[in-house]
């Protein structure tokens, strides 16, 4: 029965193409109405989702090959005093402990934020440097994406790295910043400190990150002992008074470990060792680390992801419903002369489905590409600052859930109004009922 | 299919209509015969109930009681998705507003029924032209609605009436918006149906001048056939 059903639909829908066209095309008000709303619908669902995606994967826990986040345990931001980072480094195991866990990696963060503007009146957005002070060589080994990808990727990293240990104050920029600050690879540049009152760095750039990950793309990364030797030199010329922040420029030690037990027997390591105690230190897998980061954030992501955009698809399936009820409404008599001339109530109902649900998935379509397309492309991803997400890339899944939410708000929108249209009753529509 | 078997035979047909908690007899037991190849007029006052009786014979809607056959095949049994493959096939409709679709070209109109009918293109496209040829339009095949005189489009409507060779034509006012000249065209049309295709036909009208055509006028009132003249 089927077998000979679907041939004979499929030649019909090939058959009265031209009418589903023709009508798309004479209701200019219905089309234009739906394919605008869907179009904003799908825009701020991409957008939605672009950053809760990356968000999902990154607090997703793992179970093997573990990121652990040493920070301050009270205070954010963390700022833990530098001399723990060798222990810490370690996973605080006893060196004479064979059976201690220890991390396979390592790496610290401090951050070193300020101007390449010496005139404090003139500084802002476009000046602005940002840079992780850290061991040069982990920004290949255990920068999260930098981490898993290949070095045919990451090339202009690793001759960054290289050059970083023949220049002790050498500094890797982001290919954004670069552009934003009018430089290149060889160029010198003075920061003025901020968080690092009169702390002004002279540095070399020696390198820049690849594009992807876009994340890396407007920060920077400076030596760790270069950074130090700043600090001891402050010190000397204030006549032997150390910097104010001099014991506080460790951020978070990240240790990569194998795997969960290995984990939690480090994190026991850490939280019980007295070395540690004031500041008092937490340690966390990454994806914690960062859900916890998130925490203040949760709230708004929930309402957006169960609220906003289910508010958006209903608020948008009402607009589609209307079009459509209106366009469906004038064309009352045209439904009813299809069925005088033998259309059946299901073709009927078809059609109208399917006029609505193409406008919607063309529409859906649509705007998931340009917003692929202009975010990815033209701004190289969606400048959203939190946490350590600078930038976020829409996911190419985007296009088919982008045409698939235009179908299906469209289908939602237009099912009342379509079986209104296969319940025309002819006699009632020619009838003049006195 | 002799000529003295009645092509289209109505008994005791009831129709009623619920409007609110009221219901509305229309038609009271009425009885009909039409022969094949007739010119049948109806006539009576508004509201007498000719619109309903013509879309019962014509399969648009199914009596309250009764019995409506039509070239043998008893429709008042039918389904609704009967009906409507049977319609195809059995009936061509003229409305009085002519009731083309206004985003489709005359041809595309006149295409229409064909859809519903296993044709390939070729096919279709040799009947539409014949069908467009008879009514004498074969000059207007891509002009929409809207670009064609009342006249015209009623032309049209005949052409997309035709064009699946149905043996019975229904029409309900067909003249009714024209002005004389275009009204005597269709008439004529009508007229030439029932000669040279040896069409069925069946239609209402208050035109006294369109009267004149049929063969046979039929006057309907209250729901019943008051009387019928030759
Ligand atoms: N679908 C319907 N629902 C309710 N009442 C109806 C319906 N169709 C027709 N009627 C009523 O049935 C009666 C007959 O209507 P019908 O349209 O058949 O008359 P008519 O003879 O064609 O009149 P006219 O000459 O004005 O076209 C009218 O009173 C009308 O109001
Ligand atoms: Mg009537």
């Amino acid at each position: 029965m089927l077998e000979r059903l679907t041939p004979a639909y499929e030649r019909l829908f090939m058959k009265y193409f031209f009418l589903i066209f023709e009508s798309i095309r004479r209701n200019p008000v219905r089309t234009i109405l739906t394919s605008l709303g869907t179009m904003m619908l799908v825009l701020v669902v991409t957008l939605v989702f672009t950053v809760l995606t990356a968000m999902d994967r990154a607090t997703t826990e793992k179970s093997s090959n573990i990121k652990a986040i040493v920070t301050e345990k009270w205070q954010v931001p963390s700022m833990m005093p530098y001399s723990y980072a060798k222990a810490l480094t370690e996973g605080a195991a006893d060196p004479a402990d064979k059976s201690a866990a220890r991390p396979s990696d390592y790496m610290t963060w401090g951050f070193f934020v300020g101007s390449t503007e010496s005139n404090p009146a003139k500084r802002g957005f476009e000046n602005m440097f940002f840079s992780f002070v850290m061991e040069p060589e982990k920004t290949r080994t255990m920068m999260d994406e930098v981490d898993e990808m290949p070095d045919s990727e990451v090339r202009p990293l690793i001759d960054a790295i290289a050059r970083m240990k023949e220049v002790p104050n050498g500094v890797i920029v982001g290919p954004e910043r670069l552009e934003k600050m009018n430089k290149k690879v060889g160029d010198r540049i003075t920061v003025y400190g901020r968080n690092y009152r009169d702390i002004n760095l002279e540095l070399e750039i020696v390198g820049t990150f690849p594009k992807e990950p876009a994340r890396f793309a407007d920060s920077a990364v400076i030596a760790r002992d270069y950074f130090d030797r700043q600090l001891d030199a402050y010190k000397q010329s204030h006549g032997g008074k150390a910097h104010a922040m001099a014991d506080r420029s460790l951020g978070l030690v990240w240790l990569r470990v194998k795997n969960k037990p290995t984990f939690n027997k480090l994190t026991e390591q850490i939280i019980g060792s007295p070395s540690f105690s004031s500041p008092a230190v937490k340690c966390e897998t990454s994806s914690t680390g960062i859900s916890g980061f998130l925490e203040a954030w949760r709230d708004i992501f929930w309402g957006v992801r169960w609220l906003l955009t289910p508010a958006c698809m209903i608020v948008l399936s009402l607009v589609i419903m209307n079009a459509i009820s209106i366009s469906v409404r004038e064309r009352e008599p045209e439904f009813a002369v299809l069925k005088v001339l033998g259309f059946r109530p299901n073709q009927i109902l078809m059609m109208v489905l399917t006029e609505s649900v193409l406008i919607g998935l063309l529409s859906g379509l649509f705007s998931a590409a340009v917003s692929y397309y202009v975010i990815n492309n033209v701004f190289g991803g969606l400048p959203f600052r939190i946490a350590f997400f600078p930038k976020f890339t829409v996911p190419e899944a985007a296009l088919w859930w982008g045409a698939a939410m235009g179908a299906g708000t469209a289908f939602a929108g237009s099912f009342v109004p379509a079986w209104r249209a296969r319940s025309v009753k002819v006699s009632d529509v020619f009838a003049r009922v006195t | 299919m002799t000529t003295d078997v009645s092509w289209v035979h109505a008994r005791d047909v009831h129709k009623s209509f619920k409007r609110g908690s009221e219901i509305v007899d229309v038609l009271n037991g009425l009885n009909l015969d039409v022969h094949s190849g007739e010119f049948v007029g109806l006539m009576g006052p508004s509201g007498s109930g000719k619109t309903t009786l013509l879309n019962l014979i014509a399969g648009l809607d199914r009596p309250t009681q009764g019995e409506v056959s039509v070239g043998g095949q008893i429709i008042s049994k039918m389904s609704e998705s009967q009906l409507a493959t049977w319609r195809t096939r059995n009936i061509g409709f003229v409305f009085q507003f002519y009731n083309l679709l206004p985003v489709l070209t005359a041809y595309r109109n006149v295409e229409l029924p064909l859809l519903l009918l296993p044709l390939n293109a070729k096919q279709r496209e040799q009947q539409v032209r014949t069908a467009l040829d008879i009514v004498g339009l074969s000059d207007r095949l891509h002009h929409r609605p809207g670009q064609l005189s009342g006249g015209q489009q009623q032309r049209v409507g005949i052409a997309r009436a035709i064009v699946t060779d149905p043996a019975l034509i229904v029409a309900d006012e067909p003249t009714g918006a024209l002005d004389s000249k275009s009204a005597d065209e269709i008439l004529n049309l009508l007229g030439e149906l029932k000669r040279t295709l040896k069409k069925t036909v069946i239609m209402v009208t208050h035109d006294p001048r369109a009267a004149e055509r049929a063969d046979r006028l039929v006057h309907l009132d209250k729901g019943l056939v008051t009387h019928a003249q030759a």
